[in-house]
């Protein structure tokens, strides 16, 4: 009797003791803490660092901003002939100049023009240069241009009041036997023009859009007829059908998951550095990101027509042309296009490590420091990006 | 029965999941006949459709198109039987975004080499012969329209055409007016009937409106859950009966 029970604790397994749950709670916390404070560890985070050196960058930045686009180069007027020392002239190679090329106003040759009387002579002879069309009354450089590429002037002149110009000259003593007499007349004030660096941005930006272009259509060519094999519901009729499907499933997965980066450096050691090499490392990653985006294209397909079209005794070819193709051509332009526009932006990356193309330049101009000229190459890229960004979502808008 | 146009023999379908489609199907469609089976969705309408031109498989048993066993046919014999037998979809199942003229073309791909499709060829009296399809099934002036640009009904006609196109001895219509209104329904349920009695192509069709089935059909053939659970003529089937194929609960709906 004097033995008391303690009544039974009914304990309900779904609800945890408020003890305990603190206790989870508090260990995840304590976990989470230890998770980044070895992570800001390793990752080497230094705020302090980043607000002291900021000023390390400000030039940096500011020669960013500053994008070299425009060079002034001294305004002048500039007229060469050919000379024979030694050697008879060869016959003259009459230039047909194609009529469209007439249209381009930039290929129009200059006012200024001189000619040479004898166009063959001997060291030490004397010649004879006539001009015409240049500014009047102005003094000129008479300068010789060797086989060699290298100049010497020998000896200045005036233009009349009419633009043109009528002087002597010796033959210097040169080697070789192709040379040139340039007319240099210097002007006061400067012609603003394209800079280097403009020019050089804008024809490895040409590169570099055709290296896209080229990239994406290797990688069609070789995605549509894979797309099909990597289609569940066309290949998983038969056993072979499957394992056929899940190799090129497969495949496609692995060269997917391998950054054109590094297919880049691959190919740049295979065929050289050079655009090629870019065009192989983005075809191949496109490959298998557009095989994979046509494939499930294909699986997504009404299979209503595919049914029709074999009920009326048509062959699998027939079938494929007539209720599938109409069904995938909308989705696999919108696809294509938009893969080229990855491939523009992926181009001007893949030239750092090789790959030519827009971002080959970039680097050098990072390695010589020339920030300015880099700032040019970093701003097209922006520009070029931006536009095939917005064509290709009008493109898109349009085909879908 | 010998001469028949299509003739089951212990017809049965199992999927691989199990489920028994199809239980023991025999029975006969002499040329000529409107056939219209009945069923409830589920009851194996489709599936039999199917076995006929063997779009499905059939698990065992026999199947003969004007007394050729059909079941074993090689590919290629089996593709020549295929453009005998047109056949006609609830969802029309055209090629959307191609040219109505160009669907009811399709109909005639069983009897042209497939080096054709590459560049959609068609010979000139083909193509006047789809025209004429078209004009049987009254929309001529629809044949460069695009087929999703259609109204139900003329997608449905255009699929007839698609049909005829086969010069089909057997037209398999697979629910064709579950999809459209009571008034469309007639109109395509018209043409189809058309064929059976100016042409003399057997039909098959099947219908889950009684009303329609009495219509229409010169025979009737009930479903349920893969069987034959009615045989006879259209006017033949009874409350009783219909109960049974309907369920209790059923209540027959009339289509004028």
């Amino acid at each position: 009797m004097g033995q008391q029970t303690a009544p039974p604790i009914v304990r309900s397994p779904d609800i945890p003791q408020p003890v305990g749950r603190a206790l989870r709670t508090f260990s995840w916390i304590l976990l989470l803490v230890v998770v980044y404070v070895y992570g800001w560890q390793v990752t080497q985070i230094n705020l302090r660092e980043l607000v002291t050196k900021a000023p390390l960058v400000k030039p940096i930045i500011l020669d960013l901003l500053k994008p070299d686009l425009i060079e002034h180069r001294p305004r002048g007027e500039e007229a060469q002939a050919e000379i024979w020392l030694d050697r008879t002239p060869p016959s003259p190679v009459i230039q047909q100049v194609p009529p469209w090329e007439r249209l381009l106003f930039w290929r129009r040759p200059p006012a200024w023009q001189i000619t040479l009387t004898p166009v063959q002579a001997k060291i030490g002879a004397a010649v004879t240069i006539t001009g015409k069309g240049f500014t009047p009354s102005r003094p000129v450089d008479l300068v010789w241009l060797d086989q060699s590429g290298s100049t010497a002037t020998i000896g200045k002149a005036e233009t009349d009041a009419s633009g043109r110009l009528q002087t002597t000259v010796k033959v210097p003593v040169v080697i070789g036997t192709d040379h040139h007499v340039v007319v240099r007349a210097i002007l006061e004030g400067t012609t603003p023009g394209p800079s280097n660096a403009l020019r050089l941005t804008a024809s490895h930006m040409v590169e570099t859009i055709f290296l896209a272009l080229m990239g994406t259509t290797l990688a069609i060519i070789v995605a549509i007829p894979l797309s099909f094999l990597a289609a569940k519901n066309l290949m998983a009729r038969s056993a072979v059908g499957s394992s056929v499907y899940y190799a090129v499933r497969t495949l496609f997965n692995i060269t997917r998951s391998i950054e054109p980066l590094i297919w880049a450096i691959i190919f740049a050691v295979w065929v050289g550095i050079g655009p090629f090499a870019g065009v192989l490392a983005l075809a191949l990653h496109s490959v298998a990101a557009l095989g994979k985006l046509y494939s499930e294209q294909i699986e997504s397909i009404d299979p209503g027509p595919i049914e029709a079209i074999t009920a009326t005794g048509a062959s699998m070819l027939q079938v494929v042309r007539y209720a599938v193709v109409p069904q995938i051509i909308p989705p696999f332009i919108a696809f294509t296009i938009y893969r080229w526009d990855i491939n523009v932006r992926m181009s001007t990356v893949i030239g750092l490590v090789g790959g030519g193309g827009i971002g080959f330049l970039l680097i050098q101009y990072i390695n010589l420091l020339q920030w300015r000229q880099a700032a040019t190459a970093v701003w097209a890229i922006t520009l070029v990006v931006a536009i095939m960004d917005y064509m290709s979502a009008t493109v898109r808008e349009q085909v879908v | 029965m010998p001469g028949a146009a299509v003739r089951l023999e212990h017809l049965t379908k199992t999927y691989p999941d199990g489920t028994r489609a199809l239980k023991d199907i025999s029975f006969s469609v002499m040329p000529g006949e409107f056939l219209i089976i009945i069923g409830l969705s589920g009851s194996g309408k489709s599936t039999l459709m199917r076995c006929i031109n063997r779009l499905i498989e059939p698990t065992s048993g026999k199947i003969y198109i004007d007394d050729v066993d059909i079941t074993t046919l090689p590919p290629d014999e089996l593709r020549r039987m295929r453009r005998q037998i047109g056949m006609i979809f609830q969802q029309f199942n055209l090629i959307k975004r191609s040219s109505v003229l160009t669907n009811v073309l399709s109909g005639r791909l069983g009897y042209v080499p497939s080096s054709w499709a590459l560049t959609n060829y068609w010979p000139r009296e083909m193509r006047e012969q789809g025209m004429a399809h078209l004009a049987t099934v009254g929309i001529p002036e629809k044949a460069s329209t695009r087929a999703d640009q259609l109204s139900g009904g003329q997608q449905q006609r255009v699929g007839i055409a698609r049909a005829l196109m086969q010069d089909p001895k057997v037209i398999l219509a697979d629910e064709p007016v579950a999809s459209l209104d009571p008034a469309t329904s007639h109109s395509v349920l018209q043409y189809i009937e058309a064929l059976n009695r100016r042409d003399g192509i057997t039909v098959m069709c099947s219908l889950h409106f009684l009303s329609l089935a009495r219509r229409y059909g010169t025979r009737l053939i009930a479903l349920k859950a893969g069987e034959i659970v009615f045989e006879g003529l259209p006017a033949d089937i009874d409350e009783r009966r219909f109960k049974e194929v309907f369920g209790e609960e059923a209540i027959e709906v009339e289509i004028r």
